[in-house]
């Protein structure tokens, strides 16, 4: 085993998770947060392969399998509705799409 | 399967399935078809009953005869025939079965040869009533609940038929339904009547709990005491309940609302003498019970003497015959109470003949005079009615007991058989015998009262104000007639039948059924007394009112007392509504005040407004920013992780 420990792969996906987060809570455009959101994804992607390669054992990556092919689907889903919005020629502002407030 | 099953069978649904066809035909059957296809149906459930009926006398010649060549052991005659197991659970289960033997033979004939009789009448009563099918749908409905309950081979099946016979009872009294009276007597019917079916029921649960069968044989088990008294009085209830017996006579009377016709079948021939066949088929938990059939007794002496004194002042005419018919089955529960089963069960069927008589002939005065019930304003209608006048005064002098009109044989026999407990040492029965010669002097009085007051003399005002005259013969329609005619020769000749001790085929047709006990077996010179005493009584009734109605010689004892007592029925109406429904309202109305209103619609309310309350309360939150939720569910799950590193 060589290159960097696991800690620095950890440290790595804390930072990515973050900067998403954060992306999501201070960004408005929908485009702009479904990116974010793939960043968040990625980091625990990335957290789930780290911990796989240092307790050996495959589960973890299958799991991260299983991420991605639901970050597609997400994804696919989020950009319609994006397409969508954007067709209606309503405001791409996720403050302003709040009609569902109770 | 043999002759006599397929006749119980075809007997039992062919009533059945007139009464569905004319519920499905609705409007596209005409008002005369559904009638007459009612009519057809009972006299084929008649034709079955013969059927049945010369099966089980076929059998019963052959198997007296190897009884008498071979000595064997003769076995209660009948046949159950089972059509499938209709209730099953674990080891218990219930066939749904019917029971062919001389006993339910004997009241298959009465119920839908009477039956048949009456539904014919009731084509020419009915005519022109805007709900003739339905009134049809109802009678042919009741004939096969009567005919399930004598024909039913179990307990539950009796059960079942018992019901039904007090479901078709209330929706036959309340067919007029527009009339608040009608509506009351029904309701008032079927609550006394339910009382009887729960009784039973329980009584039921019992034999079950101890036999795991309903079977009539179960009842032929060995039962403990307490156990036996038990069973014995919750039937003792169905019975009292369903043949208006005291304690539970007081809707009889009123169920007179009714049409004439449902009067004359129901609560006259058939339905209301359903306790006494209960008690005869059931009479061998009753003999395990023996003080439970003695009560059944008493409540019939009773019942037939103060049924006999309130018909003596009554002024309806159908409700005068409504008493007689009340005093009459006390008679019958006299009879199988003391354990003369064939001569409580040949009275039930001479009863049937003479007291249909009387309803029907009253049926045909109340229609000439265009529903006019009070005798008081009938007076001379004989000069206007012959044909009616003379079927009464048959009815009248069978009901009466003069010989040789039928109820001098029927009724005879059971008084002697009071007699003969009394002189078996038991004083009780010398009660009863008094008891039932009393009935014979009362029955003669409110009888000829009824006859004097409306028949003889010259026709009154009202009467030639009111009378039409209808149909061709100016009595009524044939159909009318012509069963009243022929049930005024039953009446007067159906007694033939049988006259113990010389000549008894109905007793012998009856006695592996129900054979008559040996305590009620009176001698013969008792037979002659009771007869005798009997008929002098009666003679003496009619004579008494021969006297005060019709010569006037004796003025009517003013009593006003008496006469107050009388004219409220013993006040048993008003006794019922302080003891049960008064304090029923009461109960009802504090919990009305106290649960219902501040519990049950208060707290619903309440939950209601309280949920709305908290909705209101919690929807701020839901802001339909997206970036607050997000913030939440982050600032959630830090707090989380956070306390999972603290405790840690």
């Amino acid at each position: 085993m060589s290159g960097p420990g696991t800690s620095w792969y950890l440290a790595l996906a804390a930072f990515l998770f973050g900067l998403g987060a954060l992306g999501v809570l201070i960004r408005r455009n929908p485009l702009i947060v479904l990116l974010s959101l793939e960043l968040m994804l990625n980091g625990g992607n990335l957290a789930l392969i780290a911990f796989s390669r240092h307790f050996v054992n495959g589960s973890g990556q299958i799991f991260g399998l299983a991420v991605m092919a639901v970050a597609a689907s997400e994804v696919c889903v989020g950009l319609g509705l994006v397409v969508a919005i954007n067709r209606k020629k309503l405001a791409l502002d996720v403050d302003r799409l709040s009609e569902l407030r109770g | 399967m043999n002759g006599m099953t397929y006749g119980a069978w075809i007997c039992l649904l062919s009533p059945l399935v007139a009464t569905v066809l004319i519920l499905l035909g609705g409007t596209t059957l005409s008002r005369r078809a559904a009638a007459w296809l009612a009519t057809t149906s009972v006299f084929v459930a008649f034709g079955g009953a013969v059927w049945a009926f010369l099966g089980v006398h076929g059998d019963q010649v052959t198997q007296n005869r190897s009884c008498i060549d071979f000595g064997v052991h003769c076995q209660a005659q009948g046949e159950l025939t089972t059509a499938w197991t209709w209730l099953a659970a674990g080891s218990f289960h219930v066939p749904l079965q019917l029971l062919v033997d001389p006993l339910s033979t004997v009241m298959m004939l009465v119920v839908s040869g009477v039956g048949g009789l009456i539904v014919l009448y009731s084509i020419g009563y009915m005519d022109g009533d805007p709900e003739e099918r339905r009134y049809f749908a109802y009678i042919a409905f009741f004939v096969f609940s009567m005919l399930l309950l004598v024909e039913g081979g179990n307990l539950l099946l009796l059960l079942v038929g018992w019901g039904l016979v007090g479901l078709s009872s209330y929706l036959l009294i309340g067919f007029w339904h527009e009339k608040p009276s009608a509506v009351r007597a029904a309701k008032k019917a079927f609550v006394m009547n339910a009382f009887g079916d729960a009784t039973m029921a329980l009584a039921l649960f019992i034999v079950i709990a101890h036999t795991n069968r309903l079977s009539f044989d179960a009842l032929g088990a060995s039962f403990s005491g307490t156990a036996a008294n038990w069973i014995a009085l919750g039937l003792l209830g169905g019975a009292v309940a369903k043949s208006a017996q005291i304690p539970l006579q007081t809707w009889l009377p009123d169920a007179m609302e009714g049409p004439t016709p449902v009067s004359a079948l129901i609560h006259a021939a058939t339905m209301v003498t359903a306790g006494v066949y209960l008690i005869a088929r059931t009479h061998v938990i009753f003999e395990q019970a023996r003080t439970v059939e003695l009560v059944a007794a008493g409540l019939g002496a009773l019942t037939l003497l103060v049924a006999g004194l309130i018909a003596l002042v009554q002024t309806d005419i159908k409700r005068v015959i409504a008493y007689s018919t009340m005093s009459q089955i006390g008679y019958m529960f006299m009879g199988v109470g003391v354990g003369a089963y064939s001569s409580g069960m040949f009275h039930l069927m001479t009863h049937a003949f003479f007291k249909a008589t009387l309803f029907m002939t009253a049926g045909l005065a109340i229609h000439a005079l265009s529903g006019e019930q009070d005798i008081r304003n009938m007076r001379g209608l004989g000069k206007l009615m012959p044909f009616t006048k003379w079927c009464f005064l048959a009815g009248s002098l069978a009901l009466v007991g003069i010989p040789p009109f039928s109820g001098f044989f029927s009724k005879d026999p059971i008084i002697a058989s009071a007699g003969a407990l009394g002189s078996h040492g038991e004083w009780y029965g010398w009660v009863f015998w008094l008891c039932g010669i009393a009935g014979a002097l009362l029955t003669g009085l409110y009888t000829f009262r009824l006859w004097f007051l409306v028949f003889p003399g010259e026709p009154s005002a009202f009467v030639l104000e009111h009378h039409h005259k209808q149909g061709r013969f100016g009595e009524g329609p044939w159909t009318m007639l012509v069963p009243v005619g022929v049930l005024a020769v039953l009446a007067t000749f159906g007694g033939w039948l049988q006259w113990t001790p010389h000549w008894d085929p109905l007793t012998k047709w009856l006695q592996y059924v129900t054979p008559t006990l040996a305590v009620a077996e009176p001698s013969s010179t008792l037979e002659t007394v009771t007869s005798v005493a009997a008929v002098l009584a009666g003679a003496t009734g009619i004579a008494i009112a021969w006297a005060i109605y019709a010569e006037k010689r004796l003025a009517i004892p003013k009593l006003p007392a008496v006469q107050r007592v009388l004219e409220n029925k013993f006040y048993f109406d008003e006794l019922y509504d302080r003891v049960f429904y008064a304090p029923s309202v009461a109960l009802a109305n504090v919990l009305r005040t106290e649960v219902e209103e501040p519990v049950i619609v208060q707290g619903g309310a309440d939950l209601g407004q309280t949920t709305l309350d908290a909705g209101g309360a919690v929807r701020r939150i839901q802001t339909g920013l997206l970036r607050t939720y997000v913030f939440f569910l982050a600032a959630g799950a830090a707090i989380l992780v956070l306390a999972f590193l603290i405790a840690k």
